[in-house]
């Protein structure tokens, strides 16, 4: 009896959003590995770009998800999807080399669970529920992972743990300057919560169109690469940090100024100081 | 906050076949802990789900009006339900962590829930304030005829055509109790997982307690935060929407959250223990 | 005893930016019809009343000051691990947190207007400039104010978790306590001026918000001018009440029987508004009287 609100109706089918997503996080994540093989940091801006795929994976799961109503807030979907996410993602960096399919086999076991028993304990009967939190759990998981190795150069736990202390002669304790020692997971945890819920509850409405959405999710990933690129400066050396974060502000300026143009294209009109249109008539 | 308007389909029934299947996972998760790291693994374990079961029981009492609530349409608090409680539930943490890196255990935890109280008290309180100073606007509960704590009749304290409006003195009991449970709730997973990380980091790590306590201290308090909201959102999502407190008929639907917070809690503690135990 | 009266100092100035930031939060969340308001300004030109609102829907203000703060706080903290002035890092941070913030603002505005096509309801890009800036202004004044508070908790209180953490904690209380205090003030009695005083807005009247203003089109500036004279400074005694009281019982009472004292005195605080509470409630109750006659057959 559930009330499915919008159909995804055209537009690129939800799989082909699904696999594309995965495949191109995991190869963004394994790209960052040319890391320890050049025994550099120059390629941390990969981690951002495999946040920015998870993150119009998961927009797109939240539409789904949403389109039912699930009677409270979109944000809630982006809070339990990093909620699982975070766990399954500091699991998956104890695996070393495979850490990114581990965080997706980990975060798909912790998601059909948390579907599971919101679907049939609590008993809210909706069909997508299961597969969406499951994917939002992986999507959760390599966010996180994503932005971990765009700050700290690595997805291993030690990597994330254990500080460099070179940078500009800093002499605070190695373990303190860190991904998990500094709590900077945490801002990495609410900036990717945020970007996922953000896009589909920016342009829900009846005039919603898919690629206006994915284009604000592009937009939302690369804002968060850009700020979380600034805050890597104090733990990666400050070339790579460059890197990503020229990066991150050319793609933020280019699919800004697309979802402006995108926004434009769908409004009803697009007016500069002009009163309320008189359309009570008809 | 959202303008999906649809109502889900969820009603108020139990599900017998999983509810017994959350119990069999709950008890698996347990067993499998209990195999692989018995001891101060398996005690974590079993103090995460407390608390986690803690918080997804408080926020049933927490009155959440969500949208119609500001606009005087409905009672209770004008903002989502796992966020509010998020809200009192996190203000616990702050205290109790604060009091776990000097006092005990039972001292931290009993910290941690009067913090949570406290917040909601005052939160509570203002919104009280601002609907009887602000607007003329008398609290009426629009689900009960009479408050069974002061026997004020509720009826006729309703405007026409709203469900009611405010908190009535029960639904401000509610949000105090909410607030303390979850503040409480969420401290204890913080302390059982902290300890954990304290006793087992240095060996896993090589390096000193001191060393690690950032370490130990930056993932207990993230977890935490992630295991609550896990739980605060799970039990949203039972509520569907808004509640007015423990005397909204809503509220007994808690023994299904209870189930699926107790098996959550136990899904998200293991894989946090693993990390450690691994 | 110097510990505790250098503790008291700070819990003070705490607690005096913590209001500082309650009221600036909750001004920007009504400039910008953030929170529950919100389903109004969306609903109204589905209902055919098109306006000339802001409607920046960025999730609700829990999780969106939980953002802003917890941003402002890890690049505060950046800045600081590369030997940055703590003061220095803490203006930064907020600078960059408010430049997100702007621009989710623009975004949820642009989204959510262009999806409601249907309904003719124009984007009015002179709305996007000025209110977005004047939301960012305040939106700075509540980031810089909570960013520092979490600041001196750390360095200056001494309490264990690192400032993200703490960002994460108070960013959430923040957007909790301002919403809750502040979203009525706007919602009912802001947006629905045009409905009977001293009732609730009936639910056949949603939708209907008040367009006009004393001269020309009302503007989501005039909301935030009527809602900084009550909503606001209301949500900042709240949030200023939450985060002194809470510091104020464990600094002076933590040491009393090994942590029961604070516990004790928190118990009282809790009581104390309890009572005030009721009092508020008897008050509203006896001087604005029931709205309709008694059912006597029915209790």
């Amino acid at each position: 009896m559930t009330v499915k609100v919008e159909v995804v109706e055209g537009g690129v089918p939800h799989t082909k959003i699904m696999v594309a997503g995965i495949v191109a996080s995991l190869v963004c994540l394994y790209l960052s590995y040319l890391n320890v093989l050049t025994n550099t940091e120059m390629f941390s801006f990969f981690g951002g770009l495999a946040v920015v795929s998870a993150l119009i994976w998961g927009s797109h799961t939240i539409k789904v998800l949403c389109s039912y109503g699930i009677g409270t807030g979109v944000p809630s979907a982006g809070m339990i999807s990093f909620g699982s996410g975070v766990i399954a993602m500091l699991l998956a960096t104890k695996f070393g080399i495979v850490a990114p399919i581990a965080a997706l086999i980990i975060g798909v076991v912790v998601g059909v669970i948390l579907g599971y028993l919101s679907n049939e304990v609590l008993n809210m009967k909706i069909p997508a529920m299961i597969q969406s939190l499951t994917e939002l759990a992986v999507v959760g998981a390599f966010t996180l992972m994503g932005f971990a190795v765009l700050m700290t150069g690595g997805f291993t736990f030690t990597s994330l743990t254990t500080g460099s202390i070179t940078i500009l002669g800093v002499a605070l304790p190695s373990f303190q300057v860190t991904f998990i020692g500094g709590s900077l997971i945490a801002t990495a945890f609410l900036l990717g919560a945020l970007a996922v819920q953000h896009p589909f509850n920016a342009c829900l409405g009846p005039g919603w169109t898919q690629d206006r959405m994915l284009m604000c999710a592009a937009e939302c990933g690369f804002l968060s690469m850009f700020v979380a690129a600034i805050m890597s400066f104090a733990l990666v050396p400050a070339g790579s940090a460059i890197i990503s974060t020229i990066i991150g502000l050319i793609g933020w300026a280019y699919t800004y100024c697309k979802y402006m143009g995108l926004s434009k294209r769908d409004a009803a009109s697009w007016l500069d100081a002009k009163p309320i249109p008189e359309v009570e008539g008809h | 906050m959202t303008a999906v308007a649809a109502k889900p389909a969820a009603g108020s029934a139990l599900n017998p076949t999983a509810m017994v299947v959350g119990v069999v996972l709950l008890l698996i998760i347990i067993g499998a802990c209990w195999q692989l790291a018995p001891g101060l693994a398996f005690m974590a374990l079993i103090g995460i789900i407390v608390g986690g079961v803690l918080v997804g029981f408080g926020v049933h009492f927490v009155p959440v009006g969500g949208a119609p609530a500001a606009m005087g349409q409905a009672p209770g608090i004008a903002t989502g339900v796992a966020m509010l409680a998020a809200g009192g539930g996190l203000a616990g943490l702050f205290g109790g962590a604060w009091a776990a890196s000097q006092e005990g255990l039972v001292v931290s935890v009993v910290t941690g829930g009067v913090g949570g109280g406290l917040m909601m008290a005052i939160t509570c309180m203002m919104v009280n304030f601002i609907y009887v100073y602000g607007m003329g606007i008398p609290a009426a509960s629009g689900k009960i005829k009479v408050d069974p704590i002061t026997g004020d009749t509720q009826t006729e304290y309703k405007s026409q055509g709203t469900e009611g409006h405010g908190l009535p003195f029960v639904s401000f009991v509610g949000g105090v109790i909410g607030g303390i449970l979850g503040g409480a709730g969420g401290t204890i997973i913080y302390i059982m997982l902290l300890n954990l990380y304290k006793a087992t980091l240095p060996t896993m790590m090589k390096a000193t307690e001191a060393q690690i306590l950032p370490i130990a201290i930056s993932a207990a308090g993230i977890f935490a935060i992630g295991i609550f909201l896990v739980n605060a959102v799970l039990t949203a999502y039972n509520i569907t929407g808004t509640i007015e407190g423990f005397h909204d008929p809503k509220f007994k639907r808690w023994p299904r959250a209870v189930v699926a917070s107790a098996a959550a809690s136990a899904l998200c503690g293991f894989v946090a223990i693993l990390i450690v135990t691994m | 005893m110097n510990n505790i009266v250098f503790g008291i100092g700070i819990t003070a100035l705490i607690g005096a930016l913590a209001a500082v930031a309650g009221a600036a939060e909750d001004t920007e969340s009504n400039i910008g019809s953030q929170g529950d308001p919100n389903s109004q300004v969306q609903l109204a030109p589905q209902m055919g009343y098109i306006h000339r609102i802001f409607n920046k829907a960025i999730a609700g203000e829990p999780p969106a000051y939980g953002l802003w703060i917890v941003l402002g706080a890890g690049l505060a903290w950046s800045f600081m691990a590369m030997q940055l002035n703590a003061v220095l890092a803490i203006v930064l941070g907020s600078v960059l947190a408010v430049f997100v913030q702007g621009v989710y603002a623009t975004t949820a505005y642009v989204g959510r207007t262009a999806s409601l096509k249907k309904f003719g309801q124009p984007i009015y890009v002179d709305i996007l400039k000025s209110m977005t800036t004047v939301t960012m202004a305040h939106a700075f004044i509540a980031i810089f104010c909570t960013v520092t508070l979490c600041y001196l908790m750390n360095a200056a209180l001494g309490h264990p978790f690192p400032l993200p953490l703490l960002g994460f904690v108070w960013g959430i209380a923040l957007g909790a306590a301002g919403s809750a205090t502040g979203n009525p003030y706007y919602g009912k009695e802001r947006q629905y001026q045009n409905q009977k005083f001293g009732a609730g807005v009936p639910i056949a009247q949603s939708g209907n918000i008040v367009r006009y203003a004393e001269a020309g089109e009302r503007n989501s500036l005039d909301n935030g001018f009527f809602t900084a004279k009550l909503g606001g400074p209301a949500s900042g005694v709240c949030f200023g009440l939450i985060v002194f009281l809470e510091l104020w019982r464990t600094i002076l009472f933590e040491n009393i029987s090994a942590g029961w004292g604070a516990i004790i005195i928190g118990v009282l605080m809790i009581l104390v508004f309890t009572i005030i509470d009721r009092y508020i409630e008897v008050w509203g109750r006896k001087t604005y009287g029931p709205y309709a006659k008694p059912e006597e057959a029915k209790s």
